[in-house]
Formats: structure tokens, sequence, C-alpha cells
């Protein structure tokens, strides 16, 4: 599974580079190399015995195939394949983080690196001021003050139609828009599915979003405020008022600054196709502050080498524990 | 007839309903809104540090009310309007009959003008039903969903089940984010231990911003139902209670066998002690024979009436008809009775040609969306002729359709004698002028038992129709004597408290543990279960104190010594208490308890005043009359061994015989020297203390007292020749060769010693001491208790479960070691109507894509059958052998359970699937009329019905689940597993819709 990384790569670095991946290789145990599959490829199955297709598999005559390039998994009788590096797959429950690509009829579009847009319902929004009612015609007018072209949003995947398309909602007021900070893209398969998504490095004063669809939002830290009931008139106010002091709020440079060293060491995990995970990212940043490596230096070829090796010892040692 | 037969009832004087002015003012937290109040009790519950906004003057005040009623609302109604046109959450707590209803039609009639959502949400489907078509009616913009039907989804007022409101919670459909209020019907059947906790659950995530209604029958506690969902949902939350009653109620009791109406009860809510004396009086009491053989099952005189007689119940139903007390309601508890006692009503006709032809009209109607075959069913075409009469049965064995007919056709006055089950006392407002308690005690899973007085508020609030009848009748058929205190706590007493019954289920969890912000944890914590045991701490710990204080405040002289030797004490006599146990265990003491024989008895003081320390008993001595073999009412004793039996012994003593206030004789054993009557006396054998080896030679005729005091005379002779009475000597004369018998002996002789070496013994007031020591020691004893309790509710709630289940849920691949849902867990999560471990599992084996489409629906059923069928036969092979898959795989389950320390019986899990109506299930799914599979499970018509309708749920869900994992195959199957159970009457439309 070695990446090709196209990295000016002294001598030494890769030698270096490659001595680090190598250990990394005999380290992972998941050596059942016949259990990857690509397209067409016959999964071996006792037909004599019940057995379920799931995902990816198709009965042709007989034979179990695959329809994706992936790793055959299997529950009990039941047989899937799991694809690696394709695009997302969604499972219901996930947190993914999107890019408004059109405002529809009641709906958002939402670009979430799927065979599909995502659809955002105005319905499944919650509502501004966090009033609890039906959407009106004026609400589908004023869609446009919660999210435009190209905002940023989070929210998590409520189901998926029979066609294929995808359903979002927000679920609490946490989902929603995001703003000051970066996205970025890796590819879905580095993303594990955890018990927790957001997460808030307290250190830094950053938030951090590792959407199941591999966009990653890092930006700064907003407290998630519990809406109050307030009267329309004074909403409409609230609404003035809270886009001007927007404006005027601006993100303190040093946040900026965390803001784009989180987001290189996720390039630079990325990069090497390292698991991205929140402990991860906080070692590669503190591993970048305690070598004095510039944030502009993370991308450079000797941090991916520093960075591999430090990540090839760290797996060492846990499998020592 | 009795003399205090209800005379004129109709006619005495018209009271006012009993209005009560009832007012709280003690805690902080408690403000009184309104001081003028009649009739009921309005309360807020605030949460901590709240602070109430500010009144704004264009909210509410200058809005017309949502809803105008035709008619003047009660002081309770218009409270609790008030509270819901302040935008505030309401608890009311009423009676059936009362009128809660329109306080939920105004809530609806607010949202709609808001355009905002609203739910109402009840505990049964038929319920659903009926309320949807009262809704439709007056809103118009009604939705419904049940598991059953859905109309509408997309209306903005939603009537549903709780369940379907707890799995749209779950999924995050867009409802939730529109609704305003949320009305939950009937919430008191949170208590119900195996639905309760979908209340919770669904209360506890509902939307923050929403506001509920909660309609519940009258609890005691309300407040601190109102406490929780205000510190829950940091809302205020108001409560309105009344125990007003718009019709007031008379209480009667109609003895068995007797012939009359004893007022036990009259409308001013005042008891007759003297009315109940003579209705017990009256009462005659069954054959004894009966008795033993009914065991108290069902009512001899009731069900048959001795032969040329008429049965209690026809009696009764007359004496109802000719004093125009009809409509009646009759309830039981049992289907089986219901319908017998409807049977013995054959020779009665209630209705009018005019009404019957109605009825017909009506039943016809009703019954023509079904098929011919369906409406050759027995129970269609039986019931009809009953029907026309003017009596009807209800009960859940009946099918839907006809339960729904005979609702309606009571509703409009064509039945006059209705016989219903308890299930008939929730819901739609369907009252009778009489309501009938055909039993006084009912049969809970394990034993009868009296009736509580929860449930007699319930059944009785079907009694007096509103506006119609001046009072309502209660009747209580009493078959065997009863406390007077008994019948006053049922008829009087309180309603049931409104109590958790949270308990864990892996749905639940998986559900919790799938979306980002779940967490079971906080669900326990936010719980009614956790609120309730946090209340009782600071409760306990007070008494903790108190106990504590009044512990600390007994000093006692030398404690250390004086506790020793109290231990020693109690070693001495626990063991002597084991010698005699050993020495007068039937088995070596029957030979011995001869006629004539002396014997020494302990007299010890045991009721009243605390134990005495000293050594010495008290004692005195009696002659043996005979012993006799104690006999339980209830036991077959004849099986068991002679040794085993309990025993009594009747001994001739020197007795105290003492009168106490109710005029009971009570006799008591005294010291030998003392002053008393020689009488005999009955005593257990526990209370010999020795016999001795002397027989007295005294004449057989004891009934003189002359005769008695010479035989006591003897006795005392006996004594001054020989002090200590010449005792048998176990070993010796009882041949009592028994090793522990030994080993006691030789301990209780070297405690014996011990005692020599403590001075403390010779100290005067030794006695008093000790028993100032005794008293210490039994507070610290519960002091210890105490703390227990507080140290058990103090932790987490649930928390060790918690711990042990999601052990199971790991080890059997549902989650991950980090708590992530895996594949197989989103399976179970979509499974909420069935064992969802078992089910998932069945699937992940490939069982259900082996199996035939028929044969998966009939292995279905036995996840939604629980009922043991006496006669039913054992399922074909290939059936069977599925089952016997089911089964492997639940004992499976459950035994990964055990092992992961959940409290289960593996063998009452596995055996809690019941292949009973796999047979009539297959033959359904095959395309069998009704009536044919009928033939084949001998069971209620309505109840093979619901499970048919229940495992479509499980089918639906299971369809969901199969998508999830992409085997498009078996989601085909089950689909058509769908259409093949539903169809004809099974899956008939109800009347409401």
């Amino acid at each position: 599974m070695m990446r090709k990384i196209q990295l000016p790569f002294t001598q030494t670095q890769k030698v270096r580079y490659e001595r680090a991946i190598e250990r990394l290789q005999s380290l992972s145990s998941t050596a059942n190399s016949d259990a990857s599959v690509i397209v067409t490829d016959t999964i071996p199955v006792n037909h004599e015995d019940a057995f379920l297709k799931g995902h990816g598999t198709s009965e042709v005559e007989g034979e179990l195939l695959a329809t994706v390039c992936g790793v055959v998994e299997r529950v009990d009788k039941l047989v899937y394949v799991r694809t690696l590096r394709a695009r997302y797959k969604p499972e219901v429950g996930d947190i993914v983080v999107g890019r408004i690509i059109e405002v529809a009829q009641k709906r958002w579009r939402v670009e979430l690196n799927f065979t599909q847009d995502g659809v955002l319902m105005l319905s499944s929004m919650n509502m501004p001021d966090g009033s609890q009612r039906r959407r009106t015609s004026v609400d589908e007018l004023n869609m446009r003050n919660i999210f435009v072209e190209h905002d940023v949003v989070c929210a998590e995947v409520r189901s998926i139609q029979h066609d294929g398309s995808l359903q979002l909602h927000a679920r609490s007021q946490k989902y929603g828009k995001l703003e000051k900070g970066q996205l970025l893209k890796v590819d879905p398969y580095l993303v594990k599915r955890s018990k927790h998504h957001f997460h808030y490095i307290e250190s830094l004063g950053i938030d951090l979003i590792i959407g199941c669809n591999g966009f990653i939002w890092v930006g700064e830290h907003v407290e998630v405020r519990d809406p109050v009931m307030i009267d329309d008139q004074k909403d409409d106010e609230m609404m003035i008022s809270s886009s001007s002091t927007k404006e005027q709020s601006h993100t303190p440079l040093e946040t900026r600054q965390n803001i784009c060293r989180i987001g290189n060491a996720v390039r630079v995990l990325s990069n090497l196709g390292f698991t991205v995970t929140v402990e991860v990212i906080t070692e590669t940043v503190n591993l970048s502050n305690s070598k004095n490596v510039g944030i502009y230096d993370m991308i450079g070829s000797e941090f991916h080498v520093l960075v591999a090796e430090n990540e090839a010892e760290r797996r060492r040692q846990k499998r020592k524990k | 007839m009795g003399s205090v037969k209800r005379k004129s009832a109709e006619e005495s004087s018209d009271c006012a309903p009993p209005q009560k002015l009832q007012r709280e003012d003690d805690d902080d937290s408690t403000q009184i809104i309104n001081e003028e109040l009649v009739g009921c009790v309005h309360d807020v519950s605030f949460p901590e540090n709240y602070v109430p906004p500010a009144p704004s003057s264009s909210n509410g005040d200058n809005k017309p009310p949502a809803k105008e009623f035709p008619f003047a609302l009660d002081s309770f109604q218009s409270e609790a309007i008030k509270c819901l046109d302040n935008g505030e959450s309401v608890m009311v707590s009423a009676h059936t009959s009362a009128g809660k209803t329109v306080v939920a039609s105004y809530a609806i009639a607010m949202s709609l003008r808001e355009n905002q959502r609203v739910i109402y949400t009840s505990p049964i489907k038929a319920l659903s039903n009926q309320k949807y078509r009262d809704f439709k009616e007056e809103f118009s913009d009604v939705g419904l969903m049940t598991g059953d039907v859905t109309i509408d989804p997309n209306a903005s007022c939603l009537v549903m089940t709780t369940e379907i409101l707890r799995s749209m919670q779950y999924k995050g459909s867009e409802v939730m984010r529109e609704v305003a209020w949320i009305i939950f019907d009937e919430v008191h059947y949170m208590r119900d231990s195996e639905r309760g906790v979908v209340w919770e659950e669904s209360i506890v995530m509902a939307p923050k911003n929403s506001r509920f209604v909660f309609l519940s029958a009258t609890v005691p506690n309300a407040k601190e139902f109102a406490d929780w969902v205000a510190k829950v949902h940091k809302q205020p939350c108001h409560i309105v209670y009344t125990d007003y009653r718009p019709t007031p109620l008379q209480h009667y009791v109609f003895p068995a066998g007797g012939s009359g109406l004893y007022l036990v009860v009259d409308e001013k809510a005042k008891f007759h002690e003297d009315s109940f004396q003579k209705s017990l009086n009256a009462l005659v009491p069954a054959n004894d024979a009966d008795k033993k053989r009914g065991n108290g099952k069902s009512q001899k005189g009731l069900m048959l009436g001795k032969l040329g007689e008429e049965s209690d119940i026809f009696k009764l139903v007359k004496m109802i008809i000719q004093r125009q007390y009809d409509p009646v309601i009759l309830f039981s508890f049992s289907k089986k009775e219901c319908e017998a006692l409807a049977m013995q009503m054959s020779k009665m006709d209630l209705n009018s040609d005019d009404e019957k032809d109605s009825v017909e009209t009506i039943f016809t109607s009703a019954i023509d969306m079904l098929s011919d075959d369906d409406k050759k069913l027995p129970q269609v075409s039986n019931i009809l002729p009953i029907l026309k009469r003017g009596i009807g049965v209800h009960h859940s064995g009946l099918l839907p359709i006809l339960k729904e007919v005979i609702e309606i056709l009571f509703q409009e006055g064509l039945i006059k004698c209705l016989f219903a089950t308890e299930t008939f006392s929730i819901g739609l407002n369907m009252p009778a002028k009489t309501v009938v308690f055909t039993n006084v005690r009912k049969f809970d899973g394990d034993k009868f038992r009296w009736l509580s007085s929860g449930e007699y508020i319930q059944m009785s609030g079907r009694a007096g129709r509103r506006g119609i009848d001046k009072r309502g009748i209660c009747i209580l058929m009493v078959d065997e004597k009863m406390e007077p205190a008994v019948a006053k706590s049922m008829l009087k007493g309180s309603a049931d408290a409104l109590n958790s019954a949270f308990h864990l289920s892996y749905n639940m969890l998986l559900n919790q543990l799938r979306s980002e912000d779940g967490d079971p944890e906080n669900l326990l914590r936010n719980s009614f279960f956790q609120f309730q045991a946090d209340r009782a701490i600071p409760d306990l710990e007070k008494q903790i104190k108190a106990l504590q204080e009044e512990r600390d405040s007994m000093v006692i002289e030398e404690e250390e010594s004086l506790k020793n030797y109290y231990n020693l004490i109690l070693q001495y006599k626990s063991l002597k208490k084991d010698i005699r146990e050993i020495v007068f265990s039937p088995k070596y003491c029957l030979p011995f308890l001869l006629p004539n024989r002396a014997v020494c008895l302990d007299c010890t003081n045991e009721d009243g005043e605390p134990q005495s320390f000293s050594i010495e008993d008290q004692e005195t001595w009696g002659v043996i009359m005979k012993f006799n073999k104690v006999k339980n009412l209830s036991e077959d004793d004849d099986n068991k061994r002679p040794e085993d039996a309990n025993y009594t012994v009747d001994v001739l003593t020197r007795c105290l015989v003492s009168r106490d206030g109710a005029g009971k004789k009570k006799i008591k054993p005294v010291p030998f020297k003392e002053r008393g009557e020689p009488v005999v006396v009955s005593v257990p054998l526990s209370q010999i203390k020795s016999l001795s080896s002397a027989i007295m030679n005294i004449p057989k005729d004891y009934l003189q007292l002359e005769a008695r005091e010479n035989a006591l005379k003897k006795v005392s002779e006996l004594l001054s020749r020989h002090p200590d009475g010449i005792p048998l000597d176990p070993e010796v004369d009882m041949k009592i060769r028994s090793s522990s018998y030994k080993t006691t002996v030789r301990r209780l002789e070297a405690v014996e010693n011990l005692f020599e070496k403590y001075k403390i013994a010779k100290s005067p007031l030794i006695g008093e001491k000790l028993k100032v020591l005794h008293m210490k020691e039994e507070l610290t004893a519960k002091i210890k208790s105490l703390k227990k309790a507080v140290r058990s509710s103090t932790a987490l709630a649930f928390k060790d479960e918690l711990k042990a289940r999601k052990r199971v849920l790991r080890r059997l691949g549902y989650i991950t070691s980090d708590g992530v849902v895996e594949l197989k867990g989103k399976v179970a999560c979509e499974i909420s109507s069935a064992e969802e471990l078992t089910l998932t599992e069945l699937m992940f084996s490939g069982v259900f894509k082996e199996a035939k489409v028929e044969e998966l629906v009939s292995l279905l059923s036995c996840f939604v059958w629980r009922e043991r069928l006496p006669d039913a036969a054992k399922p074909r092979e290939e059936l069977d052998l599925l089952f016997i898959q089911l089964q492997d795989t639940a004992r499976r389950v459950a035994e990964c359970q055990l092992d992961c320390k959940v409290d289960i019986d593996v063998e009452s899990f596995v055996h809690s699937f019941r292949p009973d109506i796999m047979e009539a299930v297959y033959a359904w799914a095959k395309g069998s009329k009704f009536y044919e599979i009928m033939e084949i499970a001998r069971v209620f018509e309505g109840s093979l019905i619901r499970a048919i309708r229940r495992m479509e749920e499980v089918l639906q869900q299971l369809i969901v689940a199969a998508k999830s994992i992409g085997e498009t195959q078996l989601e085909a199957k089950l689909e058509e597993a769908v259409s093949k159970i539903k169809r004809d009457i099974v899956f008939a439309a109800s009347l409401y819709l």
C-alpha cells in the first residue's frame, strides 16, 4: 500500500522514508492480501451454506462477483466488499462536511464527494432563532440568509433514498454553517468512523470537524449557544446586529496560524496516506512545534519524512504495549 | 332483601360536586397563581436558576383565544389553558371523565394558529385511531401515524403512538424541528413495566424548545413529575390537579348469594361501616368444596348459580335494569370470564324492536367490508344476536372490527349492558351510568390480590355520564369476607403514584450510541428513574442523621465489657434455640407428646416490651392435652411427610385472660405462681421448653373449672417435690443421636462457663443496661442499611447494567471497543418491535435467506407470540427445524449475556419464544382463509390478529435493515412476505378512519 509521493526527496531522505514505510508495513498485521479484490473477481463462498451478499457484490451465474475494488469483509454469513480509495460511501448517522453548490426550492444541494449531491432540506435545518414551527414561503424566500452558494456546512446523514440520493439534516445547533477556517479534502478512507467527529482543541482554540466524507474543517472555535426564543420583531433586529458584528470581529493572527498549522498537518498525513484522527493530528502539530518547523515548511519533504518516522515509532510503541 | 338498600338515590337531595380548596405554599419553587381557585390545585415547577422572561405585552394578552368552547370551562380547564396561552408546559392530572381533552384540543388549535406542528401521542393504537377521527372532524389538518397505518404524515397535527414518536426522534425526522407542542395523553402509562420506558425516552429526547401538555389520570406525585420535566428541559412546567368528578359516585356492595345492594360509600365520600358489615353478613359463603376446587379462581356463584336458580350476575343485571341504572359496564379480569358472563344473559332482552333494527343496520354496514368468508366467522355471526338484545362484550380477544362496532353501538346507547375487561377503562370517553366489578380480586401473574385503589379509580371513572346522570353508581360484587379496612382502602384510597419503570434495551443503547450527540449515560442521568432516586437521598440522609444523634445520646458505662457480655448472651440464646430446635423437631418429640405429660412452657413476653436479657427465661408449667397438625389453607399437606408439617400442642396451663379493645379474647400463659385461670391453650412446638418425664394421672374431663384447677394442683405438687420437673433427657430418654446436637451442647457448655468471667453481670441494673445497649445496637443496624440505600442511589442508576450490556454488544460484534456502532449494530438499531439481538443474529446467520417466504413468516411469529397454548400441536418438521435454530440462537445470545453479567435467566429467555402459532401463521402466509387458521390455532381471534399485525411491523423493520446491509434479495423476500400476510380481515381498516 505504498503511495507514490511527488516530493523532491534528497537521497538520505529517500532512504529514511523507505525505511520508515518498511517498518510500518512489517508492523501492520492485516496481511490477508487474497481478501482484496478488483471488479469481476470471484469471491469464494460456500454455496451449500446460505450466505448474505452485501454491498459491492453481485451474483452472476451462480458465482459471487465483486462489483467494486476493495477488501472482502465477512460478518457471520454476510459477505461484502469494502472499497478503498473510492468516493465517499455514506451511512446513516455519519457526520459530513460539505459545500453548498446550489440553493434550490426548499433545499440546498451540497457537494460531499459522493456520487450524487447531498440534499439538505430547509425543514431539516434548524431555524436561526431556534423556534419550532413549520416553514413558510417567507422562510423559503429567506433561505439565502441561512446558506448561500460556496458556504461550508456540516450536517449528519439522515437517510439514503431508494434512488441513492442522500438526505442530510442538522440534529442540533452545532451543525450548520462553518466560518473562519479552512476546508481540507482527504481521501474518505483515511477517516475512520468514531464516536466523535467534532473536536475542540482547547490549547489552540480550534474546532476540528473530521467529516466522514473526507472533508475536514479546521476553524476558529465557536461556542454553541442555546437558541433563545425571541419575538419576531426583535429577531429581525438581531439578524441585522449580528451580521454587523460579524464583519467587525476578526480572527486573531495566532488563531489563524494555528488553523494553518493544523491544516498542513492534515495535508502531510493525507500525503503519506495515514489515517486521520484527532490524536495523530495533534501529535503531528506538536512534532512540528517541538522541531521548530515553520508552518510553510511543514509541507516540505523533510517534515514528511519526520512524520513517517514518528508514526512508525508510535505504532511500534503501541504494539509493545 | 337487605334493609339498608338504596331507597331513593335519585330523589335524594341534589348535592354540589365535592369542591375542594387546596393550597400549597411550602417550598420556594412553589407559587400560587390563583388564590381564588375552586376545585383544582395549580402549581408550578421552575428549573434551577430560572429567570422568568419579562412579561411582554404583545404576547398572549391581546390575542383572542385560539379556540372558543360552547360550554363554560371548569376551573381546571381554564387554568390549564391559561398556561398554554402563556406558552408554558402543563401537566393536567384529573379523572378520566373530567374533560382533559379540552386542554389538548386547545393546544392543537393554538399550534395551528401559530403555524406550528403539534404531536398528539397516545399509548394505544385503537385510541390513536379514535382521536384521529375526533381531531380530523374538528381541525381537518390532521395526520395519523401508527404501526399499522400512516395517513397524511405532512399534516400539522400528527396523532401517533409514543413508539412512533420515539423512532422519529432517533431518526431525526424533520417533524421534530417543527413541533412546538407535544401532547402526551395518558402519560401515567409511564409506569407500565414493559412500555413505560418509551415515554421517558421520548420526553428526555424531545426538542429543546418544544412545550408539553401531559394528560394523566389522578396521580399523587404530579408535582414530582413536573419537577423532572422542568429540570430536564429547563423550562417551567405547570401542574393542574383536580380530583373533581363531574358526576359524583355512589359505591354499593352486592354480596354473593345475597339479593340486595348496600350503600357503602355515598356521594359525599363517606364510608358507611355499618352498612358494609350488613352486606358481609348477607354474604352466602360459597360451598366449601367449591371453594377448595376453584381456589378463588372463578366465583362459583357468579358463574353457575345453583340449579334452577338465577345466577348472581343475572339477578344483579335484572335489578339494574329494573331500577333503570343502565347502561351498565361490568368489568371482569379475564376474557373467558367476560364471555361466560355474557352467555348467562341469554334470557335477557333489553332492546326494543326499533333499537334492534338500528343495531342490525350498523352491524351489517360495518362488516360490509369483510369478505364473505370472514363474515361467516363464528365470532362475527354469533355476536349479532347478543348485540341485538342490547348486550355486548368488549375485550382484546375480539376481532378489532367487532370491538369497534361494539364501541360505536355502546356510544349510541344501543348496548345497555357491556361485559368488558380492564382495557375498556382507558381511552375515549365512553361512560355508563353504572359500573359493576364482578370480582374484587385480580390475578396478577402469580397470585390473586385485591384490586388496588388506583385500578378501582380508573375503572370506576367510567361511571356517571356527564350532563345526563346526577350520579354514577359503582357496584362491587363481593363473594368473600373482606376486612372493612381493605374495602375502605380500595374504595377510598389514593391513586397510584407515577413511578418510573425505566429499563435498558439494546435497541435503545445502539440508537443512542449511533448519533453523535447521543449518550446512553446522558439518557440515564436525565431519566425520571434517576430523578426519583436522587430525590429520595436528602430524606434518607435526614433519617440517618436523626438516628445517629439518637444513638450518640445514649451513654452507657463500661460499654466495652457490657458489649462483650451482650454478645455472649446473644450467642448463648442462639445456641439454646438451636438445641431446642433439634430436640423439638417433630421427628424426635412427637412420640413424647403424650396426653397428661407435664410440660414446661416458655412464656417470655414477646410482644410489646423489648426482650429481657437475663439468662433466665420466664417459664410456666402445664399438662399436654393433645397435639395437632397445622393445616395450611392452600397447601396440599397430605403430600408432606409428617415430620415436616407444623404442629401445635394443646396445653392446659395457667393463663391470663384479658379482653382487648375490640372485644377479642386474649389468652396468654403466665408463670405458674402468678394469678390466672386454668385454660387449655394451643401453643406452637417452638414454645415448649422441656418435657417432663412425669405423666400425671388426671381425669379426662376438663370441662369443669375445678377439674382443671385440680390438674394444675397436681403439677405444682410435682414441682414442689422435683423443682426441675424431672425433664426428659434428650440423649438418654429421647434417643437423640445427631452429631450436630452433641456439638451444640458442647459449645453451649463452653459459653456457660464464660459467663462467670463477667463481673459486670453481677452489677445492679444489668437488665436495664442491656436493654439500652440492645436499642443502641438496633439503631446501628438501621443506620447501616440506610447508608447502603444512599450509596446505591447516588451512583448512576443502571450503571452496572449499562456496562454489562455494552460488553454484550462488543462481544457479539455490534459495537467496537470505542463504542462505534458496527454493521450488525446498525441492523439491530432498526428493530424495535421484537427481540433485536436474536433477530439480528438469525439474519446474519443466513436463516432468513435459506427459508421459504412462508417459513420465514412462520418463524417470525415466535418473536411476537408470548402465550403458551395448552393444546398446541408441534409444528411440522421444516418449521420445527427453523424453530430449533431460533432456540439455539436465542440460547447463544442469552448465554453471552449471562457471561457478560447481565441478569438473565437463560432458559426462560429461550422459552419466551413460543412456536404455538407457527402453523397457523404458515397457513395464513400460504393464503388460507381466516376461519381456516382459526381452526389450527385455538386462540382468541383478536390475539391472533394482533400478532400478525405486529409481525408486519417487524417485517417492515427488517426490510430497512436488509436495505442497510445491501442484501437486495433478502429485501425482496421480506417485501413478498409482507404482501402475503397483509390481506383480508387481519388488516381490515379501522372503522374510525
